[in-house]
């Protein structure tokens, strides 16, 4: 047996079926709403998707650091080595990369000058990725350079660069990932090129994910700092969870215009509905007295409005996939996004509010049919 | 014993201020294999008569039997079920289904039955009146006259008690009419059903056991028994 025949079995479907053939337009126009409204919410959730996922590795860098400086009410001008070990008494579960910061210019032989910030750290590795190979985690002599300072200078690996009257040769070259871009230069030396400053600038805690830096931030806050006082002054950037926040924001108003539009799609369906209910009220009449039950009645109203939705939703979600395609091509240049789950859930989503609004507008008009009493019918 | 009984019916409805009887203490009953017509003008109270026969509609007072059971005070549910078991409708305007055949459409009161399957008997019943040869024709592919058997083999379907008809010949020229009426009496004899029927068309008596007269309500002669 084939399907078709087993839903022949459904009488309520049959009837539905043959009903909403019998005013193809009308039917189409009224799935048209449905696919639209099923469109809108697909597209508009799986376009949010795919800049929530842009956002996020674009973010990812920097995404799990806490950063860490001195604060309004400090006594220092930096991060002290008693607050710096305190820190990592604190923090046992990520990086604690103490730095001092300053800038300089460099010069190369060609004569070409570049004003960079200069960053002496130890634990580099946890920082910094090179062109090729890794950092070093104990950075005790050399110099790391921004690949692109490099390439400006015409220094490579191995070349010397100065520092406070001390030359450093490149050990190095920064590969730099950072797609917000700022920061232009860095040249990174060992915390001993920078011992003339006593306090760090800034102490980086690098944790495993950015919910997990936004634990630490919190505790450490908690610890240094009161109400009215802070003694450092501690960011967790306003990295991915507080993106993530907003994105999540974006895409709930998004998916709300999504939504009224199926609103709209589905007030057209209770107008379509209570239209062909009312002008097929005799021939209900005359259904209810040849002995066809109310419930059979409902039955079949509602089945048609099942159905309405049904294919609406289908093909609402086919056009939405095709346009998800579209979309992640164009917003991460990878159209294979949108079969994710967390881009093709919306898919579903619309689907099932596609039925499920069709149905709910089907609920007046059949239980209306259903209980005209089939004399008050049949008099039409 | 017969198999549907009014007992001094009376319907009444209100009419803004005014409250006017349409049945009037009616007594009507009808046996099986018998055809009886209820006759009057427009307005006299014969189609809410047909109602209250049909299970459509509840009396004010009185009684209705259905095979010697009280169904007066049934719920409408009650009288749905009442209704599929048995009782046939055969209306002025046929009232077929436009997108389903003429099997279907003669099928249609047990369609929600899975139960039973009716197909073989309603290809029967259809080449019963003579329309063997349309069993897959849609409504708008028929005379009038046929569409009207595939009322009449729709009102058969479940084999009633008793089949109503409402001007069944209003909307058939003469010809066709008693072709139609003929039909009918061959089927109450093979079915066994009583078959009461509403007319103002004269031409039907010659086809009828016994006569109800009705104006204004009231029953003005019962001829026949």
């Amino acid at each position: 047996m084939s399907v078709v025949d087993f839903l022949w079995r459904f009488p309520s479907v049959q009837m539905a079926w043959r009903n909403l053939g019998r005013n193809k337009l009308r039917t189409m126009l009224a799935a048209l709403g449905i696919i639209i409204g099923v469109v809108s919410i697909c597209s508009l959730g799986m376009a949010t998707a795919a800049i929530q996922q842009q956002a996020t590795s674009q973010l990812g860098s920097i995404g799990n650091e806490v950063s860490i400086t001195s604060g309004q009410d400090s006594d220092t001008d930096g991060v002290t080595d008693d607050q710096v070990d305190t820190i990592r008494n604190l923090v046992t579960d990520a990086e604690v990369v103490p730095q001092k910061t300053n800038s300089t210019t460099i010069s190369s032989r060609n004569g070409r000058e570049v004003r960079v910030s200069v960053t002496g750290v130890t634990n580099a590795a946890a920082l910094y990725n090179l062109t090729s190979g890794e950092a070093p985690s104990r950075l005790l002599s050399g110099a790391l350079l921004s690949n692109s300072t490099a390439t400006t200078l015409g220094i490579e690996e191995g070349d010397p660069v100065e520092y406070d009257g001390q030359l450093y040769r490149v050990q190095g070259l920064i590969e730099e990932e950072n797609a917000f871009g700022f920061g232009g230069g860095e040249l990174v030396l060992p915390e001993s090129g920078l011992s003339d400053q006593n306090h760090y600038n800034t102490v980086t805690v690098v944790a495993e994910d950015s919910s997990t830096a936004t634990e630490i931030g919190g505790e450490l806050n908690q610890y240094f700092n009161t109400e009215d006082e802070e003694e450092l002054s501690i960011n967790t950037f306003g990295n991915a969870g507080q993106v993530g926040g907003f994105l999540e924001t974006l895409s709930l108003a998004l998916l709300a215009i999504g939504g009224i539009s199926l609103v709209v799609a589905s007030v057209a369906i209770l107008n379509v509905m209570l239209m062909s209910t009312v002008e097929r009220r005799g021939e209900i009449g005359v259904l209810r007295a040849v002995g066809i039950r109310r419930s059979e009645v409902l039955r079949m109203i509602l089945t048609e409005a099942a159905l309405m939705g049904t294919l609406g939703g289908l093909v609402g979600a086919t056009l939405s996939l095709a346009a998800g395609l579209v979309i992640f091509q164009m917003i991460t240049g990878d159209p294979l996004g949108a079969l994710q789950w967390s881009s093709a859930q919306y898919l579903v989503y619309g689907f099932g509010f596609a039925v499920v609004a069709s149905v709910l507008s089907g609920v007046y008009p059949a239980w209306k049919a259903a209980n005209d009493r089939p004399v008050d019918a049949l008099r039409g | 014993m017969s198999v549907i009984e009014l007992a001094d019916v009376v319907k009444r409805y209100q009419n803004g201020e005014e409250v006017i009887a349409a049945l009037d203490h009616v007594d009507f009953r009808a046996d099986r294999g018998e055809m009886v017509t209820i006759i009057g003008p427009s307005g006299s109270g014969k189609s809410t008569m047909l109602n209250m026969i049909g299970l459509l509609d509840t009396p004010t007072e009185g009684t209705v039997h259905l095979d010697g059971r009280n169904v007066t005070d049934f719920s409408e549910d009650e009288l749905t079920e009442e209704r599929r078991s048995g009782i046939g409708f055969v209306f002025q305007d046929f009232h077929l289904l436009p997108m389903l055949t003429a099997t279907e459409n003669v099928e249609l009161p047990s369609m929600w039955d899975t139960s039973v399957d009716r197909h073989d008997r309603a290809e029967d019943l259809l080449q019963r009146v003579g329309l063997g040869d349309r069993l897959n024709h849609t409504p708008d592919q028929l005379s009038g006259g046929q569409r009207q058997r595939v009322a009449i083999a729709r009102a058969l379907i479940n084999e009633p008690d008793i089949l109503l008809a409402d001007e069944p010949t209003g909307n058939l020229d003469q010809d066709t009419g008693e072709t139609i009426l003929t039909e009918l009496t061959r089927l109450k004899e093979d079915e066994n059903v009583a078959i009461v029927a509403v007319t103002h068309d004269e031409q039907m008596l010659e086809y009828t056991d016994s006569t109800v007269r009705l104006v204004d309500g009231v029953v003005t002669e019962v001829s026949g028994r």
